[in-house]
């Protein structure tokens, strides 16, 4: 299917141009939860982008950025989406670490993927991740750091879920410089993420979306 | 390298140092050589607080020599004695220590926010580099340019005693890419927004850091001497940033600032953190034989060697989650596949990045031992 002309421009991280297409739309009477199904739209060409080497971390940035400027006057519509979206996923940096670059890109790259993001922030408490999953409902957990040194963090606050008992209820996601598929193995996780768009295609594909 | 300071070499030193020429001139030494980076590791193994090792830099040469005498035979370490608020130098932003602003046995981290403002690109056009930067460690660097001095003062002691026990000190300083410090003063998301819609601004202030940084890069080599110069690549990975921007933002001033090192006669050690395997090709343009890359486990060094073999000196990569998580006969079998692939010719056993703190000794250990009869 030939993406719309908002779509196209995000895709092709046309900011302005995708913007005064926002306004035009509105303007024009239309659903502004059909406008921001666009820009998500446009937001699977930069992931699609992404996954053929054509576009890199960089694009992923100025492409959140886009989609955070032109989606600005559909925050009713963001709202209301809230509640009809494909899953939640509680997203946040371990204790100890308090890097959150990876994990604000992460989360601004599921969000625009129609994704309810719970962002707990940086130096993550084990417990609060248990108390987000149960006050969210969420079914997704992402677990980020870039320290060698909160494996052992990550590992708690897996095991701190499994002691709360929702360790079948949710799915959970790790991702970060230090990050492999041993270190998932060593945390209880379920999937090592490369990257933030790597995060989106295994959400999507367990919440069942394409 | 050719130049320590200190007494005068021991007989081991002159055996090492020989080994890590051969090397870095993609010969065949005697044996493969082992250079190491440890820092907390060193604390951990040593029983040293972190808060203790960041604040003293007579502490960190002790523990990172007490460290080093329980491995074994170790040719080489890239510093001898270190202070972590000396990073705030190169993403100009203050560091969280331990024991002041973190857990004593919390790791140092870089505190990142928006403190170089749009506007400043233009400031330090018109200003130069020198009198605009001047300014900012006045505001916000104070610490960093302090751990700076005391480097400046303390560490050549530190080289001598390594150097007399027959230890290779191999780094003297750092070579820092002006995309370095300008992202980490705007912070990863701001400085890739501007590289976007302010390319312009942006390049005019890199291009003004680069006019002082050619003749201060000289100055300090021929000051300190020839030894090796870290030119540090973090957030300026092929991986991170498309081939457009890495070509206009990256690689015309890394490639400079390794030609001007390799000019003064030192050697550029290119520390590339993250995947290269894109860019790695652009290596060759380097100057032969004069180079080392050191890589930390996420660029293909296999490949790499295929690639750059006899033009360039290739270090690592043993990766961080190995040593951490993995077994000794992980690491051994690692090591041996490094040592008959990427070696034994212009090759210098490592970690890769550096040694994470919470690696297993015995990991360490294997590695050390790994290069003995290679």
């Amino acid at each position: 299917m030939t993406p719309s002309a908002l779509a196209q421009a995000v895709g092709d991280l046309q900011m302005d141009e995708a913007a005064s297409l926002v306004k035009e739309r509105l303007d024009a009477g239309d659903e502004a939860l059909a406008v921001l199904a666009e820009l998500q739209g446009g937001m699977s060409i930069v992931g699609d982008r992404f996954e053929a080497g054509e576009y890199y971390l960089s694009e992923l940035i100025f492409a959140g950025e886009i989609f955070k400027r032109a989606s600005a006057p559909l925050q009713d519509a963001i709202a209301a989406a809230a509640g009809s979206a494909v899953g939640t996923i509680v997203l946040g940096t371990v204790k100890n670490d308090i890097h959150e670059f990876g994990k604000n890109i992460a989360g601004t790259v599921l969000s625009s993927n129609g994704i309810r993001v719970i962002d707990l922030g940086v130096d993550v408490d084990p417990k609060a991740w248990v108390d987000a999953i149960n006050e969210s409902g969420a079914t997704l957990v992402g677990m980020s750091a870039l320290l060698t040194t909160v494996f052992d963090q990550m590992k708690e606050a897996v095991a701190t879920i499994e002691a709360a008992g929702l360790r079948d209820k949710v799915t959970i996601l790790i991702g970060g410089g230090p990050m492999t598929e041993e270190a998932a193995r060593y945390v209880g996780a379920d999937h090592y993420c490369e990257t933030a768009q790597d995060g989106v295609v295994v959400a999507k594909h367990i919440l069942g979306v394409s | 390298m050719a130049e320590q300071q200190g007494p005068p070499p021991n007989p081991l030193f002159l055996e090492r140092m020989g080994r890590l020429q051969t090397a870095i001139h993609c010969g065949t030494p005697d044996r493969v050589p082992i250079s190491l980076v440890m820092d907390t590791f060193a604390c951990n193994v040593m029983g040293v607080k972190y808060s203790e090792f960041c604040a003293d830099l007579d502490v960190s040469g002790q523990t990172i020599l007490g460290a080093l005498e329980k491995l074994g035979d170790v040719d080489s370490v890239q510093w001898a004695s270190y202070a972590p608020a000396i990073l705030g130098m190169v993403w100009l932003s203050p560091m969280k220590l331990p024991g002041r602003d973190l857990p004593e046995d919390a790791l140092w981290q870089l505190d990142e926010q928006v403190r170089i403002q749009p506007e400043d690109y233009d400031r330090i056009v018109q200003m130069g580099w020198g009198p605009w930067f001047g300014q900012y460690i006045g505001r916000y660097l104070g610490e960093a340019a302090a751990a700076g001095a005391a480097m400046q003062e303390k560490a050549p002691r530190w080289v001598g005693e390594f150097m007399g026990r027959g230890t290779v000190v191999f780094s003297a300083g750092t070579v820092d890419h002006p995309y370095e410090h300008l992202c980490g003063g705007r912070t990863i998301q701001e400085f890739t927004m501007d590289l976007f819609t302010r390319p312009d601004k942006v390049e005019a202030a890199m291009q003004a850091i680069m006019a002082e940084k050619r003749e201060q890069t000289r100055q300090m080599i021929r000051a300190i001497g020839p030894f090796g110069y870290w030119i540090g690549s973090w957030r300026t990975a092929p991986q991170f940033l498309s081939p457009k921007l890495w070509d206009r933002f990256v690689w015309p001033y890394m490639k400079e600032l390794v030609e001007i090192v390799a000019e003064e006669g030192a050697i550029p050690m290119l520390h590339y953190d993250a995947c290269w395997d894109r860019e790695i090709e652009r290596l060759l343009e380097l100057p032969a034989r004069t180079c080392v890359l050191a890589t930390d486990g996420q660029t293909d060094l296999f490949r790499a060697k295929k690639i750059l073999g006899g033009h360039m000196c290739l270090m690592g990569d043993v990766p961080p989650a190995m040593l951490t998580l993995g077994s000794v006969d992980e690491v051994k079998a690692y090591c041996d596949r490094l040592l008959t692939e990427v070696g034994p010719d212009g090759y210098i056993m490592a970690m890769g990045c550096a040694m994470p703190p919470n690696a297993k000794f015995e990991n360490v250990k294997a590695m050390v031992d790994s290069v003995q009869g290679r």
